[in-house]
């Protein structure tokens, strides 16, 4: 299936800042793309660029198969765009910021009143639809600023940082409204530089640090691609546990095992596809497993590997 | 459309908040009626007059001041009334007919009448005017008590009689001429000069209020979020100024024809006095979006707008007339665009058309191209850069 959107090489320099250096990726129908990376990065950039905000000092970006530029007008009525710091009227009510917006993506009345209640439903507004948005909480003005970019059914959803600044319950409802619409076949593309929103919605995930991709793929090719093991603990009585240990490392994707008085611990490539091996082994030898934890290392531990930081310290 | 659309949601912003209902159409009337109260071209002083007795002489006395053109003659029963009503600025004057001014007059012995009025103002220029008045009515009188003091005849045959004779006798005539040209047509109402300044000076100011409008819009991020969607940075601009000018003319249109019904401001010919404000709301809307694309915030924006619309207005001839200005003040006056709508709004007043105004309007027409010209240069960068 035909990408939803291509992003070749773009660059953007603001004077002496490189923002932006060769970064170019690829979203297909249904998948989540996450723009991992720290404040600074170049995500913003990154997407002020795709969705066609930003003209490109190089490269070039084709939603749909059309060229986007801030002038290009076609490819804009594929995506939507829900920018990182609220941009509602506060002076309008919720119905009202969504029919103005309606109406710039080309909707007529009744389209433009049937869509409203769908998004306002959908992001829990109904009852609050005709106050203005002023008087909402932060989660429920973050709510709606989604609900704009939702509003006309966008083949690509851009997600610039949504959940900055917001409550863990607004940050859920959030997550769980990406993971559906992504469900329902919406390309999205999400920046953060929250590790664990990486790792929960995004199919495949671009690690930007300086302006540039400096890895790119799904959680488990970025795990690989930096060596990074399993942790597997599992809790055992009975038996030779130093011995099972001894056993367990000669398994092949199994780098290290060791034993003590409460169990085993293992460094392994892949626990998920390894672990029914491992109890069978362990169950062989005549040892009582009583609890199994998985340790998998996470994009936390590969932005530190290619970037040489930790993503909450910069 | 979508210029509408975004014009429209900039004037449902502007009824949402309140304080517009005040500034764009509450006080821009209210100035008016003061400035013609203050300055009205056809006011009519008052004068009371307190007749304690009605004799020959104070008859005649009050039906001189009556007769005079340019007074209002109110009848007053008492001292105290006489005072109060003075003091509160109700009358601009009170004359005094003592009791026994008849007896006095026909005795040869001197009469006093009283003047009072408020110190400084229109009550003290009235003295002399009321004072001609008097004198003229005590003629006759003055002959009569001649006449009666020498014992040639009773007062009041001798007053009747000297006031036959004196409308005999012709009078000396003195003809008026002017020469020049008068500052103001004599047919100019009382708050007609004060409407068209009040009108511009008001039109402007709100446009310069509604670029601070402006700027918030952009640090809301809803310009970059509306070039997100399938709208170009020309429509945008273009919706932006129509939201500008349409808030203006809005309040041009509502004061003209609320200074029309309410104080029965004369404007000319109406269809140039539309157009006019047109052609202003649209220098208006072209001088707001400079400022709120030379500005970061609003608040600098809001300030620095009054600031340059009441300078501009000062400087225009929208606080003072332009006729009083030096010529060469009036020279660098029209370098605002005040000063070319004063002078469209007067010719028209004049019996003027909007054909008689066409180079007015094309100086306006101008300023607003290059306004907006300028404006939407500066818009088109502040959006499409982050």
């Amino acid at each position: 299936m035909a990408n939803v959107m291509e992003a070749h090489d773009l660059a953007k320099r603001f004077g002496d800042l490189v923002a932006v250096d060769g970064v170019g990726f690829s979203i297909a129908p249904g998948e989540t793309y996450g723009l991992l990376g720290p404040n600074g990065a170049g995500k913003t950039t990154t997407i002020s660029i795709i969705a066609g905000l930003l003209e490109a000092d190089a490269g070039k970006v084709e939603v749909g198969g059309e060229t986007i530029s801030p002038s290009a007008i076609g490819p804009k009525r594929r995506m939507g765009l829900v920018p990182q710091d609220l941009a509602i009227y506060p002076d309008l009510t919720a119905r009202e910021n969504l029919h103005f917006f309606g109406r710039l993506y080309g909707m007529d009345n009744n389209e433009v009143k049937e869509r409203s209640n769908r998004v306002l439903e959908m992001i829990g507004l109904t009852d609050r639809a005709d106050d203005l948005t002023k008087e909402y909480s932060g989660g429920m003005k973050r709510r709606l600023n989604i609900g704009i970019g939702l509003l006309h059914g966008p083949e690509l959803l851009i997600l610039d940082e949504p959940t900055v600044g917001v409550d863990p319950q607004s940050r859920n409802a959030i997550l769980e409204a990406v993971e559906a619409l992504s469900g329902e076949g919406m390309a999205v593309l999400y920046t953060t530089h929250y590790m664990e929103e990486a790792e929960r919605l995004c199919d495949r995930v671009g690690i930007i640090d300086q302006g540039r991709i400096k890895a790119e793929g799904t959680r488990r090719e970025l795990v690989n691609l930096v060596g990074q093991k399993d942790r597997v603990t599992i809790a055992a009585a009975g038996g030779q546990l130093q011995e099972a240990a001894r056993r367990l490392s000669g398994l092949e994707g199994v780098e290290e095992a060791g034993a003590d008085d409460q169990g085993i611990t293992l460094l392994v490539v892949e626990a998920g596809r390894l672990l029914p091996v491992i109890l069978s082994e362990l169950s062989q030898n005549g040892i009582s497993v009583s609890g199994v934890t998985i340790e998998e290392p996470d994009l936390e531990a590969v932005f530190l590997h290619l970037t040489g930081k930790a993503l909450r310290d910069v | 459309m979508k210029p509408f659309t975004i014009a429209w949601v900039n004037l449902k912003r502007l009824f949402r908040d309140r304080s517009t209902y005040f500034f764009v159409f509450i006080f821009p009337l209210a100035l008016i009626l003061l400035i013609g109260l203050q300055f009205g071209g056809d006011f009519l002083p008052q004068v009371g007059v307190l007749a304690t007795e009605e004799g020959t002489t104070a008859t005649e006395i009050v039906d001189a001041l009556e007769a005079e053109p340019g007074l209002e003659v109110v009848p007053l029963r008492t001292e105290a009334e006489l005072v109060d009503q003075v003091e509160r600025g109700n009358l601009d004057a009170a004359l005094t007919i003592p009791a026994g001014l008849d007896q006095s007059l026909a005795a040869g012995q001197p009469a006093e009448l009283g003047f009072i009025a408020r110190p400084g103002g229109t009550g003290a220029a009235l003295a002399p005017v009321v004072g001609e008045v008097v004198q003229r009515s005590l003629l006759a009188a003055n002959a009569a008590a001649f006449v009666s003091v020498q014992g040639l005849g009773d007062f009041p045959t001798s007053v009747a009689l000297a006031q036959q004779v004196e409308n005999g006798i012709p009078a000396a005539e003195v003809t008026e001429e002017t020469v020049g040209e008068s500052l103001f047509p004599a047919s100019l109402g009382r708050f007609d000069l004060g409407a068209s300044s009040q009108l511009i000076l008001f039109m402007f100011i709100t446009a310069l209020s509604g670029g601070a409008v402006l700027i918030q819009t952009r640090q809301l991020g809803l310009s970059r979020r509306m070039l997100s969607t399938p709208t170009s940075v020309t429509t945008i601009i273009g919706g932006e100024a129509l939201g500008r000018f349409a808030v203006v003319a809005l309040q041009g249109i509502y004061i003209m024809i609320g200074a029309l019904l309410i104080f029965g401001v004369h404007w000319g010919d109406p269809v140039a006095a539309i157009a006019i404000v047109l052609v202003f709301s649209a220098v208006g809307a072209g001088a707001a979006m400079v400022i709120g694309t030379l500005f970061r915030n609003a608040e600098q924006a809001a300030g620095v707008g009054i600031m340059v619309g009441l300078g501009m207005a000062a400087l225009g001839g929208a606080m003072l007339p332009l006729q009083l200005f030096s010529p060469t003040l009036q020279r660098i006056a029209h370098f605002t665009p005040h000063a070319w709508a004063s002078d469209a709004f007067a010719k028209i007043r004049d019996q003027g058309n909007i054909i008689d105004i066409a180079p007015e309007l094309g100086v306006l027409a101008a300023y607003a191209v290059v306004l907006i010209l300028f404006a939407s240069w500066r818009l088109r960068v502040a959006i499409t850069r982050p």
